[in-house]
């Protein structure tokens, strides 16, 4: 086949001068073709541009781009520009993608079945990354599945295809991306891209991760028979309406050929769905004002996270929903699965939120004393069962501060740092900066 | 490498997909026997499989199927049931006989019309490949083509094998100002075409870059990215 480069073929790096030798072709997009290549010993990737898109602004772009380094790990960076004397075009080099990442197409064929914790992790992780890119002016543009990768085992993601972000309000020429992520006023071609329709974008990703459908692919979806761009422009610009908005149902997912929408929405607490019908109803009408914050987003991760509960008969995840069980004046959730109802497990109010105590919950600093530090590999607390009954479930300090337990009779206890506290109904426990109480 | 058993822990399925046909339709005349242009022709479909089933992978909004017509002396579905692109194979096609283009275009016109053709399905994609003139009536055979509603709203574009493909008639079966035929000189601009005609138009097919002035109806469909460089000039010439 023909390709830019041959195998073999030596480039060199513009600032380091290293050189670069090309070792495997990998695969080829819009504006180049991507290659493993060796440099210094150690494999890299390499995207060598097409004539096309081998431009003067190109180049200053990833210059930029390049000089300013990654905002957080989430991101696979341009590291250096490459180019040789007598090759046409040039390009650059950036680290490999791992290979136990996968695509988001992977998550949407079903090839890969992450847990909702992993996904509610990746949800939290690629909204961070995105956080970060914001805070420092940049703009992303052209979120889509194809810039997405994920672990289906950890959760953790990387975002890619960065020679594209720009300055915030910078944006001068054409825009690239596809109206299924973009914003409805760039469909329309009455902005461009900016954060604010960063958000958007995002915000479509995110309902792809959760509820493996398009938010604007229902009824009015359905009606098209050839999805070209002038329906997409219609569906997505002009008037679009979101499957599930409370006060419009014209275009609410087809049984039979939109089950997806239907079957996973329901699952989810309230609490996080209002978020999607915030950003995909008022966001639309408003687009600098309506839309989900990534800062908002990060907490309904966390606290999606925080409601996952085990149904004691089938083992598949349900998830905690104070306001349904209220409204329904059940205490049991319905499992969405073997639709039995099943006890809560034990669960502890932490100042304002309540976490579910399953088998494997782990709790973090987030949850103790730092509320802005969502790292999920420093547990700090961990659901054990007791030693001598395993019927009793307890919780023990991971962390390297004495907690002081007050149980309901009175009696108060140390937990010194690698002790456990039966978890009892009405036992307090003081963490230092905060105090939670057990619900069993 | 181990392979994971995949449990599923949550409902629902796949991410609902709409098909994309595809439809290769093959001049396989007397003259595509001379200078190994058949073979080329064999070996470029071939060569182009892998990109076309890892370009497919990552657009999980369509189904690939594929369709394949021969011409000559007359026409013949060489792939007449709608293959998915995950299970395409290639078998050979050998030259023979005239240029019969027309009566490839009113056999398509027919696979176009609903039935077979789903209700709801994203634009057809056709490739006509021919290296010369048509010896039909290759004018009804594309009013055909244009009758039938998933006709007009193809996704058409054309390879011109040699010096000797009549342009006019490739550029009056693509009907679009933006896109030319594509003139294949050697194997590896043949190779090159096709490979780019299963995958970046397909690609941009399902996912059009965006129109931000509103889809002006004299260029819409959809004008596919070109394709990247020419090839090494270092084959035979046509």
């Amino acid at each position: 086949m023909n390709q830019l480069l041959k195998i073999k073929q030596k480039v060199k790096a513009e600032t380091s001068g290293m050189i670069c030798e090309v070792d495997q072709f990998l695969g080829d997009g819009g504006q180049g073709e991507v290659y493993r290549a060796v440099m210094n010993g150690k494999p890299i990737a390499l995207k060598w541009y097409y004539t096309a898109s081998a431009t003067r602004d190109q180049r200053l772009a990833l210059g930029t781009i390049i000089k300013k380094g990654p905002p957080s790990d989430e991101f696979l960076w341009p590291m250096e520009l490459v180019s040789d004397l007598g090759v046409h075009n040039f390009g650059y080099i950036m680290p490999l993608r791992p290979q136990s990442y996968k695509g988001i197409h992977d998550l949407m064929r079903r090839r890969v079945e992450p847990t909702f914790k992993v996904l509610a992790t990746a949800g939290l992780n690629l909204v961070d990354g995105y956080h970060r890119l914001h805070s420092f002016g940049w703009c992303y543009c052209d979120i889509s599945f194809g810039n997405v990768f994920l672990d289906p085992n950890t959760g953790e993601v990387l975002i890619c295809d960065n020679d594209n972000v720009t300055v915030d309000g910078n944006l001068k020429g054409a825009v690239s991306g596809t109206p299924r992520f973009m914003a409805p006023e760039i469909v329309l071609g009455k902005a461009l891209p900016s954060t604010q329709t960063d958000l958007f974008s995002l915000a479509v990703l995110l309902f792809y991760f959760f509820v493996m459908h398009h938010p604007f692919n229902g009824k009015r979806e359905a009606a098209i028979h050839s999805f070209d761009p002038a329906a997409m422009r219609k569906l997505y610009g002009e008037k679009p309406v979101f499957i599930f908005d409370p006060d419009d149902d014209s275009n609410r997912p087809v049984p039979g050929y939109q089950d997806n929408a239907n079957a996973f929405w329901p699952i989810y607490p309230n609490f996080f769905r209002r978020l999607f019908i915030r950003v995909f109803t008022e966001g639309v009408r408003d687009p600098s004002h309506g839309r989900v914050r990534e800062s908002e987003w990060r907490i309904a991760m966390v606290s999606l996270r925080d409601s996952i509960i085990y149904c004691p008969i089938c083992g598949m995840e349900n998830f905690y929903d104070s306001e349904a069980l209220k409204s329904t004046g059940s205490g049991c959730p319905l499992c969405w699965s073997c639709k039995k109802k099943f006890n809560l497990p034990p669960r502890i109010r932490l100042g304002g939120r309540i976490v579910m105590l399953n088998h494997d919950t782990e709790l973090y600093p987030h949850h103790l004393h730092d509320p802005n530090s969502f790292d999920f590999s420093r547990p700090v607390a961990a659901v054990t069962k007791h030693p001598a009954d395993p019927r009793f479930l307890g919780l023990r300090n991971l962390s390297g501060q004495k907690w002081v337990a007050n149980s309901s009779g009175g009696k108060i206890k140390d937990i010194e740092p690698g002790q456990s506290i039966t978890l009892a109904m009405g036992t307090k426990i003081h963490f230092g900066k905060v105090e939670g109480e057990i619900r069993v | 490498m181990k392979e994971e058993v995949k449990v599923t822990k949550r409902p629902g399925g796949e991410l609902s997909s709409r098909p994309l046909y595809c439809i290769l339709i093959l001049d396989v005349s007397e003259s595509m026997a001379n200078d190994g242009k058949i073979q080329s022709l064999n070996y470029a479909i071939h060569e182009a499989i892998p990109a076309m089933k890892e370009e497919a992978a990552k657009n999980c909004e369509a189904q690939m199927l594929i369709l394949v017509i021969t011409f000559s002396t007359g026409a013949q579905w060489h792939i007449s049931q709608p293959v998915r692109v995950e299970d395409f194979k290639w078998e050979d096609v050998s030259a023979g006989g005239v240029t019969d283009m027309g009566k490839a275009l009113k056999m398509v016109a027919d696979q176009l019309k609903t039935p077979p053709m789903p209700e709801r399905a994203i634009p057809p994609v056709l490739v006509l490949i021919s290296d010369g003139q048509p010896t039909d009536d290759f004018g009804s055979g594309l009013k055909a083509l244009m009758e039938q509603r998933w006709g007009k709203k193809s996704v058409r574009v054309a390879i011109a094998m040699g010096h000797d493909a009549n342009l006019d008639v490739l550029q009056k079966f693509i009907g679009h100002p933006e896109i030319k035929p594509l003139q294949a000189n050697n194997p590896g601009a043949l190779a090159g075409y096709i490979k780019w005609a299963t995958t970046a138009v397909i690609t941009s097919t399902i996912n059009p870059p965006s129109q931000p002035n509103g889809p002006d109806p004299k260029i819409d469909p959809i004008v596919p990215p070109l394709p990247p460089d020419d090839p090494a000039p270092n084959d035979d010439v046509w």
